[in-house]
């Protein structure tokens, strides 16, 4: 047991000075009683740093070109948005990584989302619903499928998974109705998809849902 | 395939614990550790054996924390604890709201016996049930020519229902009181610990010594050690400083008021405030305030009163129906509102008793927690008193200035301290 004699007190472990005052013990250590842990220092830490800067820096370099060549249109914007488009992706994938159902619907919508905007700053051609939203859709639809059988997910993730259909599918068939599409066939082909899936999980997995949605419901 | 989900067992959370989760982060996770020092090395093993075996009578444990759509709630699981050597930082984050895993950790480092919990599943006195209950049951199994045929156990003996009842709806009674806006208190600041480490000074006193001195001020010992700690906090303050009243909130247990057999959550918690600026800085006059402010705040009325406020909230329709999310959000902003006007906790788990049997192979009980302020936690168990700081400053103060206070009015202390490596970069 090790004694401070500036503190009046003994003091267990293997310490050289005094945990109180930092002054000098005397006597003989003895068992620690908790063990040192290392702290990390995370590696990736840097890494991130760095890849944040060069897409700072290959932002403010492109508008600064942008503003030497001011003729060619204001092209640095599009450089910009598709950065921070993508850096938006990435953190909401790195923040939902341990929920593999919540990413991909987080990141469907948003990637959608990105696309209807830039579609609308681009002279709004319809693009983005007539191709991307429904393709997007059915590919998150589709990948849930596989991911329920292969990791053999919880009946919460199933009913996320219902939800989300049934969102997915409404979103296109509004467009079809208010005649916004130019092209029909990747809606329809979406909204086949949702609904089919949809009668799969009702069907075969009902009453557990059901039980599963009470309890979340409960007031 | 996986059973049906309509036969998984579920349960609400306590009053009490539904400020846990949405104000538990990286900072300060809310989980709280009860150790039982032995007077010899722990067998893994044996350990592991006695934790499936008092597991048995409190499955409330095995459950994880989900979230409906207006509450959150515990579902039991089929996942099991692993005993494990502690090689983690004290009192590490037990709930993620993206994964589902158990909300308790059974941990062993030599003679040491760890349990982690958190809070939103127990407090002090359902926590130390358990270790008592694990303790004993280890105990019997590894020593077993000393407890041949039937053990005395821990002398726990509520049932099942009992053990998970909800004791804030039991004695909730239906009337009002208007809650008062609490002052800005005094808060210690410093440079923090890197990685949101804690900082564990313990301090292990003969718990004769201190109730002597506590009978010498003509006082009880909790009363004596918050004013001793209200000085030493008092001693760090600059004039400026002690313009803002210094808060020490303490938990009251409420099974002391209110019969309860309930291992989950069953406690108030009382705010004694006391301003230097205003008032002496003599021991005996802090000794005076404290425990007229702790006798008034812990009448029975009082107490009844506080639980009627917090249970009214929680069963008024408008606030049911607001969904989780903007309830955390709620909730997240009450706690900050009412964390300004705390300088630190004090909590006194009390006196732990086992059957004589248990005694020669146990050293002490410890208890200690995680904060973002500067909590005390103490227990005794036979004569062993033992009081806890954790913090996440560099400095220790505080500690040290509380410690040498008592080591003058001649109690021999023990210091135990977690090693960090900070440390050897200050010196």
């Amino acid at each position: 047991m090790l004694h401070c004699e500036k503190c009046g007190v003994n003091v267990a472990g293997k310490r050289e000075i005094c945990p109180l005052c930092q002054g000098r013990l005397s006597g003989n250590p003895c068992q620690e009683s908790f063990p040192l842990v290392p702290t990390i220092y995370l590696q990736f830490h840097l890494l991130f740093r760095i890849l944040l800067f060069v897409s700072v820096a290959f932002s403010i370099i492109a508008v600064a070109v942008n503003l030497i060549l001011e003729q060619t249109g204001w092209w640095s914007l599009i450089v910009v948005g598709g950065i921070a488009s993508m850096w938006l992706s990435l953190s909401l994938a790195i923040r939902k990584r341990k929920n593999i159902p919540k990413t991909i619907v987080y990141q469907v919508i948003l990637i959608s989302l990105i696309c209807i905007v830039w579609d609308f700053l681009t002279q709004w051609s319809g693009w983005s619903i007539d191709y991307v939203v429904p393709i997007l859709f059915l590919s998150g639809i589709a990948a849930m499928a596989v991911l329920t059988k292969v990791l053999s997910w919880e009946i919460e993730n199933i009913i996320i998974y219902l939800c989300i259909d049934a969102l997915f599918g409404i979103v296109p068939i509004i467009f079809y109705f208010t005649r916004t599409l130019h092209v029909a066939i990747p809606s329809v082909l979406c909204v086949t998809g949702c609904v089919l899936s949809l009668a799969f999980l009702c069907i075969f997995k009902g009453d557990s849902i059901w039980a599963e949605f009470k309890r979340r419901m409960n007031f | 395939m996986a059973k049906s989900k309509r036969h998984t067992g579920w349960t609400r959370l306590d009053n009490a614990a539904k400020i846990f989760p949405p104000t538990s982060d990286k900072r300060d996770p809310k989980v709280f550790r009860f150790s039982c020092e032995l007077s010899e090395e722990v067998n893994p093993d044996i350990l592991q054996t006695a934790l499936d075996q008092t597991l048995e009578r409190f499955s409330g444990f095995l459950t994880v924390l989900k979230h409906g759509f207006f509450w959150y709630y515990l579902e039991n699981t089929d996942l099991r604890p692993s005993v494990h050597i502690e090689n983690t930082q004290i009192c590490t984050p037990l709930f993620d709201r993206n994964v589902h895993s158990l909300l308790v950790d059974v941990s062993y480092f030599h003679m040491r016996i760890n349990f982690e919990v958190f809070h939103a599943l127990t407090d002090g006195t359902g926590a130390v049930e358990f270790l008592k209950s694990l303790v004993c049951r280890y105990l019997e199994l590894a020593h077993q020519d000393d407890f041949p045929g039937h053990a005395p156990g821990s002398g726990f003996d509520a049932s099942n229902s009992e053990r998970w009842a909800d004791s804030f709806q039991k004695y909730y009674n239906p009337k009002e009181k208007k809650g008062i806006l609490s002052p800005a208190a005094y808060k210690v600041r410093g440079s923090r610990l890197s990685e949101n480490r804690i900082k564990v000074v313990e301090g292990i006193m003969p718990v004769d010594k201190v109730l002597a001195l506590a009978r010498s001020h003509n006082t009880t010992m909790t009363v004596l050690l918050t004013s001793i700690l209200l000085c030493s906090l008092h001693s760090m303050m600059s004039l400026r400083d002690c313009k803002k009243p210094v808060a020490i909130a303490v938990p009251v247990n409420l099974r002391n008021h209110f019969s309860s057999g309930s291992t989950r959550n069953f406690f108030a918690v009382v705010s004694i405030r006391y301003n230097f600026s205003r008032n002496s800085s003599e021991l005996a006059d802090v000794i005076s305030s404290v425990a007229a402010q702790l006798k008034q705040m812990t009448a029975k009325e009082s107490l009844a009163q506080q639980i009627n406020a917090l249970v009214s909230m929680e069963k008024n329709i408008a606030i049911r129906a607001i969904p989780l999310v903007l309830k955390d959000f709620g909730l997240k902003i009450a706690y900050a509102f009412n964390d300004r006007s705390v300088t630190a906790a004090l909590s006194n788990v009390g006196s732990v008793k086992l059957p004589q049997a248990y005694h020669k192979y146990i050293r002490l009980f410890d208890v200690m927690t995680s904060t973002k302020k500067l909590q005390i936690c103490m227990c005794s168990f036979q004569n062993h008193l033992v009081i806890n700081f954790t913090d996440s400053f560099l400095s220790a103060d505080v500690q040290k200035t509380f410690f040498r206070t008592l080591a003058n009015m001649g109690v021999p202390i023990e210091i135990i301290t977690n090693p960090l490596e900070d440390e050897k970069e200050k010196s």
